[in-house]
């Protein structure tokens, strides 16, 4: 069509048929950037700088604000917290959700049934299950102190608070990642794993040998996902206990939201967040270095 | 014919197990519906029961629906995950469309541009985003609400790869026949990646749905709660028991268990799809 329009139209119309892929981008880029790469450049900025309660930035600080951070007891306690909540949730639940997965690699015995029930846990929201545990861990009317005997303060005790966080989270990521790994294993070609039962392997053998190294992409994307989840956890801290019981579950998302929000001191909110993203980062670029020696793609 | 039934056995006896470990992840969603049933007599007897005796005990879901604005609640939360959800998946398909077929200068950079989105955790960015949406003056809106959604890159990836699958000579045929870009995109690739769509569509109006401390910080008005965040201001207001509060939960999970059960196999299509998708 263009062909026969000349001069000045046909430019125009050449120049809007360049122009039509950026276009197209526009929308998406403008938000990447106003709420992605914008607000990540201004923490970065605010960390470093003196931030008034209406978050306009009065002047350069240095790493003042960082200083000021790491003498804050309460900060140690949240970096404590933080990576004790992902070390041990990230492999409690890659551990649960394997076996899970394993049980629902093959078609079985009730297996719909129980896949089903395996996967619900996905999408309850965060805040009703937390409501839930709130009252099933009650030390005195809840149902898991009174079935198992014991006699733990959970939420209310400072020892065992963290514990009941843990529960808690480890519960949340059980749905998604046994889908993921569910799918990860049924990928697994049947002819693979029937000659090497004709060879006499054991399901052991086989798990270990064959079906484990054959699903480690996934291996790697679950413990990456959820060592992010873990690290940025925050909302069962809001709801259960605030931090508390005397600061016993404090994360730094947590103490970020609290300095920010509560107490309008952006800079130290920034400074935190700037510090759990680069921790955040690090565990990332660790998990990927032990990719490269272990993860096998096919 | 022995070994036979010893597999037999052996795949029964797997199946209850897995059974029984199902009933005990389920156990504290199960408990919690059955706790919204107890009268507050039954509630706080001794010893703790899990099954409602008085099931068709209704007060607690009436004390939910009085003291909070739970139906606005819904309301809200549909609107904002629906709108959300929409725009994200709006943008995503525009920008994969570009990415597949057009070639363009920086056409790798802006890719890499919007795919790095997903490296940097949207929780750190909370409390200037807050920021941002404040000084827009977005605070309470229903925008404000959703705008931090807006960008899903790995929803633009799979749309991508998606597209990739089309052959080219397609979309060759549709521009002779003088369709437009608005055209092929609304009335080909749409239709084409439909069952896509749809798995990407419920897996962020889940994620969006489920938000809680993005709607905390941007919300003040009691009318523009969300329900995530609603139902657990019943933990706050003076006089609400256990009871009322697990009623609450319930009403907060059900919708979402239903449209699991409904929607099961578009789900687990959407884990399967690609591992990319949060």
């Amino acid at each position: 069509m263009s062909m026969y329009v000349g001069g000045k139209a046909g430019r125009g119309a050449k120049r809007l048929e360049r122009a039509k892929p950026y276009l197209f981008l526009l929308p998406m880029i403008v938000f990447a950037v106003g709420f992605v790469y914008y607000p990540f450049l201004k923490t970065a900025l605010q960390s470093f700088s003196n931030v008034n309660f209406r978050g306009e930035t009065t002047g350069f600080s240095g790493l003042e604000n960082y200083r000021y951070l790491f003498s804050r007891r309460e900060f140690g306690i949240a970096v404590r917290n933080t990576l004790k909540l992902t070390l041990i949730n990230v492999p409690v639940t890659l551990a649960l959700t394997l076996l899970m997965a394993w049980l629902g690699s093959r078609r079985r015995f009730l297996g719909p049934v129980y896949e089903t029930m395996f996967a619900l846990p996905m999408v309850i929201s965060m805040s009703a299950i937390t409501l839930v545990f709130k009252v099933l861990l009650n030390p005195s009317v809840g149902f898991v102190n009174y079935a198992l005997g014991l006699r733990i303060g959970w939420y209310e005790d400072r020892h065992t608070a963290m514990s009941g966080i843990l529960l808690l989270t480890v519960w949340m990521g059980l749905g998604f990642n046994f889908l993921l790994f569910q799918s990860a294993f049924k990928a697994i070609p049947d002819d693979l794993l029937g000659s090497a039962r004709l060879e006499g392997a054991g399901p052991v053998r086989i798990l270990l040998q064959i079906q484990l190294p054959l699903i480690s992409p996934t291996i790697l994307y679950v413990l990456c996902t959820n060592m992010i989840q873990a690290m940025m956890t925050s909302g069962p801290i809001l709801i259960l206990t605030q931090g508390g019981p005397s600061r016993s579950t404090i994360t730094m998302i947590y103490l970020m939201y609290t300095s920010g929000y509560s107490s309008s001191n952006y800079s130290l909110a920034a400074a935190v967040s700037m510090i759990a993203f680069l921790m955040t980062l690090l565990f990332t670029l660790l998990l990927f270095l032990m990719e490269k020696r272990r993860v096998h793609y096919q | 014919m022995r070994t036979n039934r010893i597999r037999r056995a052996k795949d029964r006896a797997l199946g209850i197990v897995g059974l029984l470990a199902g009933c005990l992840i389920l156990f504290p969603v199960f408990y919690g519906v059955m706790g919204a049933f107890k009268s507050p007599a039954e509630f706080i007897a001794y010893p703790p029961t899990v099954f409602s005796k008085s099931f068709g005990y209704f007060k607690n879901f009436e004390t939910v629906f009085t003291q909070v604005p739970m139906l606005r609640y819904f309301l809200n939360s549909l609107i904002v995950a629906g709108m959300s959800t929409a725009v994200r998946l709006a943008l995503a398909v525009l920008a994969a469309y570009a990415f597949v077929f057009y070639r363009f200068r920086g056409r790798k950079l802006l890719f890499f541009l919007l795919l790095g989105t997903m490296m940097i955790p949207a929780d750190t960015l909370t409390i200037t985003n807050y920021q941002t949406v404040s000084h827009l003056r977005l605070l309470d809106t229903y925008l404000g609400m959703g705008i931090v959604f807006f960008v899903g890159a790995s929803q633009m990836f799979m749309l991508r790869q998606h597209f990739m699958a089309a052959p080219t000579s397609v979309r060759e045929a549709a521009l002779l026949d003088g369709c437009g870009d608005g055209r092929f995109i609304l009335s080909i690739l749409v239709p084409m990646s439909g069952p896509l769509l749809t798995t990407l569509f419920l897996q962020s109006f889940i994620t969006v749905w489920n938000a809680y401390l993005w709607p905390l910080l941007v919300t003040n008005g009691n009318d523009m709660r969300t329900v995530q965040v609603g139902v657990t201001m019943l933990t706050t207001i003076e006089g609400t028991n256990y009871e009322t509060v697990l009623a609450g939960a319930t009403v907060a999970m059900l919708p979402a268990i239903a449209l699991f059960l409904i929607m099961r196999r578009y789900l687990s299509r959407a884990m399967s799809g690609g591992a990319l998708i949060t």
